[in-house]
Formats: C-alpha cells, structure tokens, sequence
C-alpha cells in the first residue's frame, strides 16, 4: 500500500482575500447541463453550503494541485493493484479502477433523509423474502404477482419454509440513487444477493481522504470503519447462536476470474477472515468445513460472494464445479449463517419496485418514504395498456436479467426512432412478462476533474444498508457515486464509467474507529488467521516449485545457447551429451532431438523453437502454470508481480535467432529473480508461505540431483569447460572461485554444490533448509523421514553420487506425499439418472 | 377399478478409480396421493453410507439425500416399491372441462384476483425454457374455447404422432429446442415439450418423473429389469380429479393405473430419480434396471 503525502497544510481558512478567488473558481465550475439537477450550485449561482466549504478548505493551492492530485490516484490505484475485470471471459484483461479525485458531498440534512429511508426500505425487503418463504400472504393477497416470485430465476424453491438466524436474509442491500431535476432522491434499483461495492467504496475512501487529509476533518466527514465493524460484530453473534461457542467464518468468493474479485480479496483481509472458493469447502452432516492444511475446520458462517445459482452444485446449477455440494442442507439444517441469504436474488428485478409503496403500508403500515422510479411491469395488463402509448418517455428495461435469455441492455425508448418504438411495442406484446419500464429521468450532474478542469457528470449514487446487532439497518455513511462514461442514463462501471468517492457530512461527532492498524495500509486486521485452504496451499507449494523451474529452465537454455554460440569443438562432445540430456528431460527440446554435438543447428533451432512453443510442456507452459498459480494467489502477491508471467512470455515469443533469445533469457532471468526475492523476503510466514518454500526447494533438489547425477554420468564435469558448465548452472561459480581459484578440484566442486552447508545451493543446505520448513506443518516427522541423509556418508565420491541420483526420485515422491497428505487434488463431478 | 404394483428400481455405478467423497439426492420414493397408496418402501444402498437424511422438497415430493465418505468404485442403489392404485379419472369427461382460455385467465395477474397455486407452473423453468415455436404448434390443438382437457388431450395425440420415439436419441441434457427440431426423443423430452406447449399459452404444467406398468408382448413373459423410468405431464385442469389431468404424451393416453408416479415439479431438474457430486471416480459406467409388475403377478412368478 503506498502512502499518500499530498498535504494540504498550507491551505489557508477563508479570509476576506480568498473571496476574489472563489468568485475566479465560481467563473470556473461549469453549471450542470439544463434540465439536471446542479449538484454543486444552487439555481441561483452560487456553491451549495458543503461545497462552498469543500473548496474555501481546499484553497487556491489545492485547486491549482488537482492535476498532481489525478496524478496520485492514478499510481496508488496502479500500485495497490486495484482492479475491475472487464472482461471476464478474456482472463488477463483486468482494467484499473477508475476513481476521480473529486469526492461527491451529501450534507448532514440530506443524509438523514437517505439513511431513514434506506433503513425503511431494508427492513420491508427483508419482510418480503420472508413472507415469500413462508406464508406467502403477499402472493395470496395480490401484492406481488407469482410471476416475479415463483416465476423469477432468482427465487429459490430449494429455501422454501426455511428458516435463518433471526430471519435476516438481507445482511447488506445496496441502492442505487439519483436525484430528479428538483433534487428529489429516487431509487432506481437494488442489489440484494451479494451486492458489490464495499471493498472499492473503502480503497476509493482510503485514497482521497488522505489526498485531502484538512478537508475530510474539517467538513466533519463521516467514518466508516465502525459500520463495517458493527456488521461483522453481527454476523458473529448470528453465528454465535448456531455454534455455542466461538465461531468461525470464511469469506466465498467465485474465484480470480470474478469481476470484482480484487475487492473480495480486498474485503477479505480487510474483515480478517480468510478467502475461499467453492471447492475448498465441504459439507458433512450438515454442517461446513474449510478443507485446511491441518484438515478440515468447522466454518459457522460465510460472507458470500457467489450467485445463488453456484452456491450447491448437488441441489442448484449441477453443471457448475465453484459450488458447494450441500450448503443448502447445513443452511436448512441452520448449522451455517450465509450473508445474504439464499434466494433473495428476486429482489433485484425493477419490475419489484412497482409493487413497494402497496407492500410497505400492508406491511409496515408505513408510507415508503423515499420513492421508486415509476416502474411499470408489462406482465400485467393494465399496467402495459397504460404505458404502452408513452413508451417513448420510458427506459425499456429486463425484468429478469438474471436468465441468460431474457436479459438485454436496457434500451431508451426516447432515442428510438417510431418504428423502432413500435418494433419493441410488439416485442413487449409477444412476451410482456419480461420486460419493464421505468420512466426516463435526467439524472443529478456531479463535479468531477478531468484532469485539466472541472467538468458536471451524469450520476447515480450507491449505498449499502448493513444489519446491526438491534436487528436495524443502518446506512454505510458513505457509498459509491458513479459517473457516466458515454449514455448518462445507463450509469455502469463495466461500461466505462468511472467513481467517487461519497462524504457524508456529519452536524455531530465523527466516530473515527478504524479497523485498520495504525501506520499501515491495510493489513489483517485480526492475526490469529492461521488458516490456510488446502487449494491455497496448494497453489503455494506449486507456484514454488514452477517459480524454481523457470529459472532452471532459463539457465539452462541460456547455457546451451551460449555452448552453441561459442564453442564447436569435438572435445565438448561429453558436455554437450550432458547438456543434450539434460534438456530434453526438462523439456527444453524434443525428445527425438539430435544432440548438440550431432547437429548444433537442428539442436539450436529446435530450442529456440520450443522455447515459444506453448504446448509441449516446455518454458511457455511452466510460465503459464506459474501464472495460473499466481491468479488464484492474487491476493498474497503484489500487483507488479502478477505480470512477471506474461512478461516472460512476451520476451521469449519476440526472438527468433540464438543470438536475440540468449539476450531475451538474460532480461527474463531479472524479473523471475525478483519473484523470487519477494517470495522469499516480503510475503508472511505462514504455512502457506512454508509449503511454497517447500515446493521450491523440493524442485531445486529434483533438478539438482539430476544435473549431478548427469554431468558426472557422462564425465563432463572432467572436462575444463564441463566444470565451469556445472559451477554456472547452480549459481555456484563465485563462491567456488573464491575459494580454489582456478583449481579444477571435482572433490573440492562436488563438496560445494553437495555438502556444504554453508553454501544455499549446496544440496544439503537445500534438504537442511526443506526440513525446516516442513516442521511447520502438521504430521510432518513421516515426510521428513524420505529425505536423503548426506550427514553419514562416508568421503566417498561413489558413496556421494549414488545417493545424490536417489535424491531426484525421493525428491518426486515427496512432492506426491504432500500433495496427498495436504491437498485436494481429484476434481469433482456431477450426474443424475 | 384399483391395482397393486410393484416397482424395483436398480441403479449401478462402476467408476474407473476410487471415489473418495459421493454425495447423492434421491427421488426414488413413490409420492403418497388420493390415487395413489405406498404400501411399501425400502432403499438399500451399496457401500453402506455415512450420513442419510430424508427431508420434503418444496413441492411436497420425498426426497433423501446420502454421503459415503469412504472410496469406493461401484454404487449400487435399489429401490423397492409396492403402490396401491386407485382410478382417479373414471368419471371424466373431457369435453365437459373448461375452455383453455378462462383456466389461462384465471391465472393471469391482475389486482383482486383471487391467486392460484398452480400458476407456479405457468412459469419457464431451467430445462423447459420460453419458446415461440411451441406456442404456435400448441395453438392447433387450442382453438378458441375448446375444452383444456380435450386440446391438452388433442396436444398429447399430437406430440404422440409427430415425434419420433428413439432411445439414445438425446441425453439428459439435450436442450428442449433441439428435440423439439429434430422431432424426436425420449419420454423425458416428451413430457418437456408437452410442458413447454402447455406453458407457452399460459396454462400450468407439471413434469412427472415416474414408472409404467408395461404388458409383455403376447404369449412373452414379463422380462426382468427391461424397463426404464419414465416421465409425463401433468396440466392443470380445475374439474379434473385432484385439479391436475396427467397425460403421457409418449404413450398416447391419460396416466391413471398403470402409471406410478415418484415425483412432481417444474422439470426434470426438480426431480431426477438420482443424481450426484463425487470426487474422484474417473470415468464411469451406468446400468439403470427397472421392473413394474402387477402384485399377484409378481407372487405367481
């Protein structure tokens, strides 16, 4: 996390003097386009009372700093790795957030009006999923029409007549807001099953309250740690009434492939639980377990972020593997709070909200204090006969996106020309039930900086109402404004928008909890989280060893190319056996390939070659596991560091002659190394951290013995240029230099890459160091056990070499016991008869 | 008129490797209605399992759910049921139904209407999804006012006659559009098409997943374990016997004695007999058996 030190210290409080100025800032701020509400100005020109503040803070010198200000975000976003996956289905396209430095202002008076009203509008769709569940008065009584329930993908039959903890489904809603040309607030949707957003609306608040650190204090700006906090605490104590005793929870995430996954990543670390996927939990006699390195441990709630749909592939979607076979029945069986609820994914139909100010006073007895947007759903007849002539005023919207084939982007009717009107008339009237319109409205217009000025956007608004341990919802004081990138109608952050950061003003005192520790970023904000999934494990301990074989491979290519390039000569023919050897088991070339002394130039090209080939198992492939590896780790490593990968790749796929691949090796060998010092330095210490120290060792040990066993088998190492080849390739040639000068001692050579200990590449440094790491892990003693022990070998070269060559086959079958012992490694599947 | 039945239902897994963890949800339970008495039923399932819960689904169907936690590379689960059936539709007559239109309206949603349960299977569902065409091709049998049971019965003829009955044909998850296309099928995609045509005028519909009694060719003996499972649909019809008319557009004719019915909801999906999530196994091998004999034939035999 990188600190921000833009420091608005030396902003002078309005004087008399900064008058002249903030009439030069009132000439500069474009009003909002006619016909939207100015966020920023009253009607009579002048700033609105927090904006007015915002700026008289802000001074002349911080406005003159915008530009350096964009600047900062920009680079904290890209450093922090803060990302929104586009394109889901092109893996390696993740786009950086977008955030502008301009945070969106709602006064305190304002504030209250949207935090009753959410509140409001929290617990009456809580009511609702219940009633739907249960007693179905709402459907019996014509409030709802079965269509939007029992007909919508999102209701779930599988949660009928199940009960929850305290019968709270809706543990977080989201609401998206705007203002109508009067500046009255309209609800223009929810998201109800896992809705998204409160992992950017903490980095978007993290960012610009340190890029204005006097302004976010002096406008008295709302905290929101403590609502977090006050949501976890709540969740716990649901679990708590579950579990009698202490309770465990584990964040569900579809996986590195999500849009948002950055921010369930984000999320995760930030409440202190860790992050899982679908696989990495199991269900037994109803109750939930996180599949562990230290075995299976009891989880009694999930923060979830996966669909309905994907939650249990044995009673849901039974083609879809993220899931978890049996969470429904642990969820029946009440062994388990999941927050949201199962089956609340109905709610997030606009047609819904057409049927709330009815369902509020049935069941509220209350009058909905915040309206919808007019929402006509054309299921119903008198509805579609009503709006049918004024489908030009509408926004055309699916009243089920949640099923593939009946989900469009919505459609403005206004910009329609009249036969395009009619064509969608006639669409609408072939099938109303899945459509729904909502009256077109010009959305409020926010000051945003693009970079040069100060330029009025489109904007719709999220908040998040989140459960309190009063069984109350209370509003996250702060949220989301996004901004249009093109259509201001249809506000989307997939469809280039951008974000802001939202300040609610407080009239009182600023609750300033934080669950982040003081003088870092972000960091777990509970320790005690030595759990580590056996697929996260697992993940570690091949990301270590793939890591070590790239650069085995690297050096080895780079040796090759290199023996290629300068020496021909017959006498080299046993090095270059050994070399030939060498590569083809690593993959390097063909197995049928001649070998370097038959033919350099076929040996030559073919390696060049398959050094771009990616589907041989060869580099290419080692680098895409690695990356593979690397993506489901994502949240352990640094952003630059997820692009090594496919800066390899790009290197290597660029060069075609010897001479261009031996440099691209020498530029690649750089970034793998510093993958490799950051594993090694910078990553926590936890088993995680000890089974890829593992994995790289184990690989080091395989492809050590084996070159050894090979330079020795083939008497290269006996030769001047072999000795040197041999010293090279463990990285050893300084250290041996320095103590024998130019001795060619294989007694002395065999000592240092072998039994020294005092050298880390020495294989008995390598097993020494293994074993260390292996003591972390439960049941470790039978593991330890397989390893060569070089301690009671006699100074015998035989003696050595023998038990060298058996290292390579104990170092495969170790990689085989832990894999069985600690992961999860059959792949599940689905049927029915 | 009444009859006793008796069903065994035998379902084999082989798998190449060792499964580790198998997870199962059966509806292999015959239902319990008015017309229909379980006399007896039994499930024994090999290797032994772990856990075993039984629970109703939300459609009032029984189902249980079992684990076996520990490898192993066959399953073998055998249902054994005995039924006792009564007529339910002896004195019906289908032309004496309402007409199709009024049973549509009655559950379109309009304020005031009194609501009925059966519009939840008005509703698309995963494997029975909205189609144009099915639309037009039910409206030949729906004419204007005709009775529903006459048309549902007429649609049931006409699926009966256009498509090609052909084992092998299609698998449990060959989409509806594609039968539908290709004109043929099994029972399954029968009874999906016959919901589907149903669904897409606004009528209720239910997919069955059951058994046929089935007669010997003359002067054959009954074969042992020759049947299949089998499915049908059921419309929703306010005077018939129970407000449903079953009809089984595979074999042409309303399903009453001789059809024994395990369960009911939107389509397959809600209801296949067995179904699994298993880890480990590899590839494997399935052997469905299925006999449904008359009770006195059975203690002859």
């Amino acid at each position: 996390m990188t600190q921000i030190n833009t420091s608005d210290a030396t902003a002078q409080p309005p004087s008399a003097d900064d008058r002249a100025w903030l009439q030069y800032l009132d000439a500069a701020l474009k009003a909002a386009s006619p016909g939207h509400y100015d966020e920023l100005r009253m009607p009579n020109g002048s700033l609105r009372e927090p904006w007015q503040d915002f700026f008289a803070t802000l001074g002349k010198d911080g406005l003159m700093r915008l530009p350096e200000a964009a600047k900062t975000v920009e680079r904290v976003i890209e450093q922090n790795g803060i990302t929104y996956n586009v394109f889901v289905d092109k893996q390696d396209l993740a786009r950086p957030w977008s955030l502008n430095p301009i945070p969106m202002l709602i006064g305190a008076q304002e504030w209250q009006h949207i935090q009753a009203s959410l509140s409001q509008r929290a617990k009456l769709l809580n009511k609702l999923v219940h009633d739907v569940y249960h007693e179905r008065h709402l459907l019996s009584g014509a409030y709802l029409p079965s269509a939007l329930v029992l007909g919508n993908p999102g209701y779930l039959h599988a949660m009928h007549q199940v009960d929850v903890p305290n019968d709270i489904y809706l543990h977080v809603v989201a609401f998206d807001l705007a203002r109508d040309p009067h500046g009255q607030w309209w609800v223009i949707g929810q998201r109800t099953q896992s809705p998204s957003g409160l992992g950017y609306v903490l980095e978007n608040r993290l960012i610009i309250s340190r890029l204005f650190p006097q302004a976010y204090r002096d406008l008295r700006v709302q905290h929101l740690g403590a609502s977090y906090r006050r949501l976890l605490t709540t969740l716990e104590l649901q679990a708590q009434s579950i579990a009698n005793g202490p309770v465990r929870f584990a964040f569900l995430t579809s996986g590195p492939y999500s849009e948002t996954y950055f921010e369930h990543a984000y999320l995760a670390r930030y409440l202190g639980i860790p992050l899982v996927e679908g696989p990495d939990l199991t269900v037994r006699n109803n109750e939930v377990f996180l599949k562990t390195v230290h075995g299976l441990q009891r989880i009694h709630g999930l923060v979830r972020r996966l669909d309905d749909d994907f939650c249990d592939s044995l009673e849901l979607r039974t083609d879809s593997a993220i899931g978890v076979p049996g969470l429904l029945q642990a969820i029946r069986a009440r062994k388990v709070v999941v927050a949201n609820a199962l089956g609340t994914g109905f709610l997030e139909s606009p047609a819904i909200q057409g049927f709330l100010p009815s369902i509020c006073e049935y069941m509220l007895n209350e009058t909905l204090l915040m309206p919808s947007l007019h929402t006509w759903w054309c299921g119903e007849t008198a509805a579609w006969q009503d709006v049918n002539p004024r489908l030009d005023s509408q926004v055309i919207k699916p009243t089920f996106a949640n099923r593939q084939s009946t989900n469009f982007e919505p459609v403005i009717a206004s910009l329609l020309d009249r036969d395009a009107c009619d064509q969608w008339r006639a669409r609408i009237g072939r099938q109303p039930d899945i459509y729904t319109t909502q009256t077109y409205l010009p959305f409020s217009q926010v000051p945003t900086f693009d970079g040069q000025m100060l330029e009025p956007k489109t904007a719709m608004m999220r908040f998040y109402a989140l459960i309190g341990q009063d069984n109350e919802w209370h509003v996250l004081p702060g949220g989301m404004t996004r901004v249009a990138a093109l259509d201001p109608h249809i506000v989307s952050i997939r469809g280039g928008g951008s974000t802001l950061d939202t300040w609610v003003i407080s009239d009182g005192e600023v609750e300033t909890f934080s669950m982040l520790p003081k003088n870092t970023a972000v960091e777990r904000w509970r320790t005690n989280n030595e759990l580590v999934s056996s697929r996260l494990a697992e993940n570690l301990f091949w990301l270590g060893r793939y890591t070590e074989r790239a650069e085995a491979m690297v050096r080895l290519a780079r040796e090759a190319l290199m023996l290629l390039s300068t020496n021909r000569v017959e006498s080299l023919s046993t090095l270059n056996q050994a070399i030939t050897d060498l590569a083809k088991f690593q993959n390097l070339v063909p197995f049928d390939s001649p070998s370097m002394s038959a033919s350099p130039a076929t040996f030559g090209s073919m390696l060049v070659r398959r050094l771009k080939d990616n589907s041989s198992g060869g580099l290419m492939d080692v680098v895409q596991s690695m990356q593979i590896a690397m993506r489901s780790v994502r949240d352990r490593l640094p952003a630059e560091h997820a692009e090594v990968p496919a800066r390899v790749k790009s290197a290597l796929l660029q060069e075609d002659t010897h001479h261009d691949m031996m440099r691209a090796l020498e530029q690649v060998e750089l970034p793998l190394a510093a993958l490799v010092g950051y594993q090694l330095d910078r990553m926590t210490k936890d088993l995680g951290w000890r089974l890829l120290a593992a994995g790289r060792l184990l690989e080091r040990l395989i492809n050590q013995s084996q070159m050894i066993t090979e330079f020795f088998g083939s008497a290269a190492v006996y030769t001047a240029q072999g000795f040197d080849s041999l010293l090279t390739l463990f990285d050893s040639a300084i250290t041996y230099r320095t103590r024998y000068q130019q001795q060619q001692d294989i007694f002395a050579l065999l000592d240092l890459i072998v039994l020294d200990e005092a050298n880390p590449r020495a294989l008995k440094a390598s097993i020494a160091e293994l074993i260390k790491q292996l003591s972390y892990l439960p049941d470790h003693e039978r593991i330890v056990k397989l390893l060569p022990n070089f301690d009671r070998l006699k100074d015998s070269t035989t003696a050595i070499l023998d038990l060298v060559k058996e290292t390579t086959d104990v170092g495969i079958h170790v990689s085989d016991v832990i894999s069985r012992q600690f992961f999860v490694h059959a792949a599940e599947q689905r049927f029915s008869s | 008129m009444t009859t006793r039945l008796k069903i065994e239902h035998v379902t084999q897994y082989r798998y190449d490797r060792d499964v580790i963890l198998a997870q199962h949800l059966a509806y292999l339970r015959p239902q319990q209605t008015v017309w229909q008495t379980v006399t007896n039923h039994e499930l024994f399932i090999d290797p032994p399992v772990d856990e075993f819960h039984t629970h109703t689904d939300a459609f009032g169907n029984p189902r249980c759910f079992f684990t076996i936690s520990h490898p192993h590379r066959t399953l073998v689960v055998r249902g054994l049921s005995e039924v006792h059936k009564t007529e339910r539709y002896a004195g019906l007559n289908l032309s004496n139904t309402p007409a199709w239109e009024d049973v549509r309206d009655g559950m379109v949603y309009a304020l005031e209407q009194p609501f009925v349960w059966a519009s939840e299977f008005v509703w698309p569902s995963p494997y029975v999804p909205w189609m144009e065409p099915l639309k037009e091709y039910s409206l030949e049998s729906f004419t204007r006012n005709r009775p529903i049971g006459l048309a549902s019965m007429d649609l049931c003829h006409r699926i009966y006659k256009d498509f090609t009955y052909e084992s092998g044909s299609t698998e449990i998850h060959t989409p509806l559009d594609v039968a539908f296309a290709n004109r043929k099928g099994v029972c399954q995609d029968f009874a999906h098409i016959m919901v589907g045509c149903l669904r897409a005028l606004g009528l209720a519909a239910k997919y069955v997943s059951g058994y046929l009694l089935t007669k010997p060719a003359p002067g054959h003996v009954r074969l042992r374990g020759a049947d299949a499972s089998h499915a049908w649909a059921s419309v929703y019809c306010p005077t018939a016997a129970g407000q449903w008319l079953e009809l089984d557009p595979t074999n042409d004719t309303i399903a009453d004695l001789d059809h024994v019915c395990l369960s009911q909801g939107r389509d397959f999906g809600d209801v296949s007999p067995l179904r699994g999530v298993i880890r480990g196994g590899g590839r494997h091998q399935l052997d469905i058996a299925v006999t449904v004999e008359p009770v006195d034939e059975a203690y002859l035999a």
